[in-house]
């Protein structure tokens, strides 16, 4: 008996606990609107972390980085790496009533590798094939094995839309973007451009019903006013605020401030085909001579940490290097070997795209100047700068640059390849500093090719030796990400690729 | 006879909006390409590959030459079938609600700052050279003197943070709209109430004043009838000219509140080098602007019987 009355009232406390956590329309401001609803045609964070929300992928990221499954079971990878069975959930249906199962998969897919979407090359150069098996099973057939192909699912564009839709919108991509249907925790509502995107809890959700009730996704554009709309209770989150206002917010108790990693790095990237870059001694002085701790602690105010390697330490892959402590002496002595007491260098820098990135440039230059180096620097808008960097070998008039990457599927590849790799000059490629080694190239197709992640990994961790010991880039920080929000709201969920999740957040009551 | 005129008078300022319209489409669409950056690259992201870039030139034909895209986005202004380089939605969706919103705010903002602008001034001008005139004028010097932002953001630190009165930005409920409102007239108030001002002072020693004075009229009736009414045609100018540029310059406001017209839908658009929203948004301000102007014209012509008639 006295058994029964605990088991009651333990059983009690639990639905109690439970019922009041469910409940509550979440207001998430975000500084621009999302460009469109459609995964297979975003570029933006502020539409990845909508679509988040409204639909899944075959796999996901958890804040870890860890690859987890989602509207896939479970799946098999063939012998020799090029074909992935996957082993679907059953019985889920999109918001729009559409059931979710193989065909839906081939669709979706099949979709963005025959339409001139924006991510259309995230899948088109890899997948040769999918093949419905049954119901919930599809093999994806690979053109090659390829080691970071589940990264490339998880990323935003993997993210599945329903066969309805597209057969209903597919002609105008655009259509399909403001219209969208998911399986996800929560239901497209509606969409007021420049204002606000509406999703409400789906109640059939695979994974639960979602605690929130709805999510209201305002657009406010200057980060202050974000910051106060959360000070005053208008709104629950927000991210990307400015760091000079840490130390005044820490003493809210209205409100939580979390600092998490992301996945992106800041470097300089240098010219090697300009003299005196193309001089590896002259790139380690410089590496030498920047204090990456100072700026960290006084320019970053603690949202960066020092980096050693072209990855972020929670990029798959990511070796430690040990990088180029600070050390000014050593600087010296290598400029003076390589003739280069005197050297005039341009250095030219975003302003406002990275957290601190001009204050970072000018704080550099004063480093710099210590070791007696003249630096110039040049600011310039986003997308004149863009347009200067990325240019034919012959006409790259840059010496040195301000840039950062974070690698969107979250694996070494997706840095290595693009950024270091001489079949990716640009313009066609992204390897602007036109950095060349031939052991790299081939360790990162080794490590494309390799059919266990171990074996990738070795290959990915020679390569950034290698990288860090030619010092192709100034190696400067890893970024992280300043989200504040409501102290009342537990659960919210910062991945490091840059985008807030309040799928599973709840208030407290 | 007068109305004879004022047609002949209409139909000239409406045919002048034809060569302003071609005019502002040519010198926006060459500024566009003009700014250096390549759209397609900005537009494809940061991890962008060679084929996302062309798939988007591609798509848009942005490597056509300059003078078939012209032909192309005037003759798509016709049938609405120019879209916005970055939604791919149809140029004038994008562009439509913003503007109706910035009509929204800019109106209410010349509503407070009319009313405001007009009443002080009329004050300080009656009680000129007391210490209400130095006030207002105080006031008036503050009010233009106050950048947006800072304004702004003190209201918001004001009624949103501290007294919890009134949202801190966004959109939704008439509640929303007072702060920006407030922000953006000030300014326009404080330009207005000085204008007002110094014309009432002119007219007011004017003979046909003092006459009415010597004959004993009511000085309420002088003031409000006959001095306001001749005082107020530069007013009226000063007004139709602010309210065209809050339809086309209201950025800073919008974006310190959050507010989503078309100013800022411009600025950002600039940024991301969506030239047709920026080609469509800029020749839809120029457009408003020349209304804006030919109202305050015909409303002329109604105060002042002289207008009317030359």
């Amino acid at each position: 008996m006295k058994k029964l009355v605990l088991l009651l009232f333990v059983l009690s406390l639990l639905t109690v606990g439970f019922a009041a956590d469910y409940g509550g329309d979440f207001v998430y401001v975000m500084g621009a609107d999302a460009v469109t609803l459609l995964p297979a045609n975003m570029t933006d964070n502020p539409s990845e972390a909508v679509c988040r929300h409204i639909f899944d992928g075959l796999v996901e990221f958890t804040p870890e980085m860890e690859m987890v499954p989602a509207l896939a079971k479970s799946w098999d990878v063939s012998e020799d790496g090029t074909v992935y069975t996957f082993h679907l959930q059953e019985g889920i249906k999109f918001h729009d009533g559409a059931p979710f199962n193989a065909q839906a998969v081939k669709r979706y897919f099949d979709y963005t590798i025959e339409n001139p979407v924006k991510r259309q090359s995230l899948y088109k150069p890899f997948i040769k094939e999918i093949t419905v098996v049954d119901d919930y099973t599809v093999d994806f057939e690979l053109q090659f094995s390829f080691s970071g192909f589940l990264s490339t699912l998880a990323h935003g564009a993997g993210l599945i839309v329903s066969p309805e839709m597209i057969d209903k919108y597919g002609d105008d991509v655009a259509m399909l973007g403001r219209n969208p249907s998911g399986t996800g925790p929560f239901e497209f509502v509606e969409w007021k451009r420049g204002e606000i995107i509406k999703v409400k809890a789906n109640e059939d959700y695979f994974g639960g019903r979602p605690y929130l009730d709805s999510i209201d996704f305002k657009v406010v554009p200057e980060d202050i006013t974000r910051v106060m709309q959360v000070q005053s209770g208008d709104a629950d989150l927000t991210m990307r605020v400015p760091p000079i206002m840490k130390k005044k917010l820490e003493g809210d108790k209205n409100v939580e401030l979390k600092v998490e990693p992301s996945l992106r790095v800041i470097f300089l990237g240098f010219n090697h085909l300009k003299e005196p870059y193309d001089d590896v001694r002259v790139r380690k002085a410089i590496n030498y001579a920047i204090n990456k701790e100072q700026l960290c602690n006084v320019i970053l105010r603690g949202l960066g940490t020092p980096s050693d390697s072209p990855l972020s330490p929670l990029t798959m892959g990511y070796d430690e290097t040990g990088g180029y402590p600070y050390n000014p002496e050593k600087a010296k002595e290598l400029l003076k070997e390589a003739g280069q007491e005197n050297l005039e260098m341009t250095l030219s820098t975003p302003r406002g795209r990275y957290l601190q990135d001009y204050e970072s440039v000018i704080a550099i230059q004063s480093m710099l100047s210590e070791v007696g180096i003249d630096v110039d620097v040049q600011p310039m808008e986003w997308g004149q700068y863009v347009g200067s960097l990325f240019t034919e070998p012959e006409n790259a008039e840059y010496e040195v640059f301000l840039l950062g990457w974070a690698p969107s599927t979250g694996s070494a590849d997706w840095v290595l390849r693009p950024l270091f790799t001489s079949d990716n000059f640009a313009p066609n490629g992204n390897n602007n500093t036109f950095y060349k080694n031939e052991r790299v190239d081939e360790l990162v197709e080794k490590a494309a090719r390799a059919t266990t992640s171990e074996k990738a990994d070795e290959y990915y961790a020679e390569a950034q030796e290698i990288i860090v010991d030619d010092a192709a880039w100034v190696f400067l920080h890893n970024l992280s990400q300043l989200v504040m929000y409501n102290s009342d709201v537990e659960g919210v969920d910062i991945l490091p690729i840059e985008i807030v999740l309040v799928k599973d957040a709840w208030f407290k009551q | 006879m007068v109305v004879i005129h004022l047609n002949n008078f209409l139909v000239r300022r409406l045919l002048l909006i034809i060569p302003i319209f071609l005019g502002v489409s040519i010198i926006i669409f060459l500024m566009m390409r003009m700014i250096p950056g390549d759209p397609a690259r900005i537009l494809a992201g940061e991890n962008a590959t060679a084929q996302d870039i062309q798939n988007i030139t591609d798509r848009f034909g942005l490597d056509q030459p300059l003078v078939v895209q012209y032909f192309k986005f005037m003759s798509g202004i016709f049938t609405n079938s120019v879209r916005s380089l970055r939604s791919e939605l149809p140029v004038f969706e994008e562009v439509m609600p913003r503007y109706m919103k910035t009509v929204q705010l800019s109106s209410l903002s010349i509503l407070i700052a009319t009313v405001l602008g007009i009443g002080l001034g009329i004050i300080a001008a009656v009680k000129r050279n007391t210490w209400v005139d130095n006030l207002v004028m105080g006031f008036s010097l503050f009010g233009v003197s106050m950048p947006v932002f800072w304004l702004g953001f003190l209201l918001i630190i004001l009624f949103s943070v501290t007294l919890h009165w009134l949202p801190a930005g966004g959109v939704g409920s008439f509640r929303h709209i007072i702060l920006p409102a407030i922000t953006l007239g000030m300014a326009t108030s404080a330009i207005i109430a000085r204008m007002t001002r110094a014309s009432m002072l002119q007219v007011m020693n004017q003979d046909f004043i003092r006459t009415a004075e010597a004959f004993g009229i009511n000085i309420r009736k002088i003031i409000m009838k006959y001095t306001l009414k001749n005082a107020l045609i530069p007013v009226i100018t000063i007004v139709g000219l602010q309210f065209g540029y809050m339809l086309g310059g209201a950025v800073l406001t919008e974006s310190v509140f959050g507010w989503p017209g078309l100013g800022r839908l411009i600025v950002d658009s600039i940024f991301s080098r969506d030239y047709t929203v920026v080609q469509v948004g800029i020749m839809v301000i120029a457009m408003t602007f020349v209304f804006v102007n030919l109202l305050v014209d015909i409303t002329y012509a109604f105060l002042d019987p002289r207008i009317r008639r030359s």
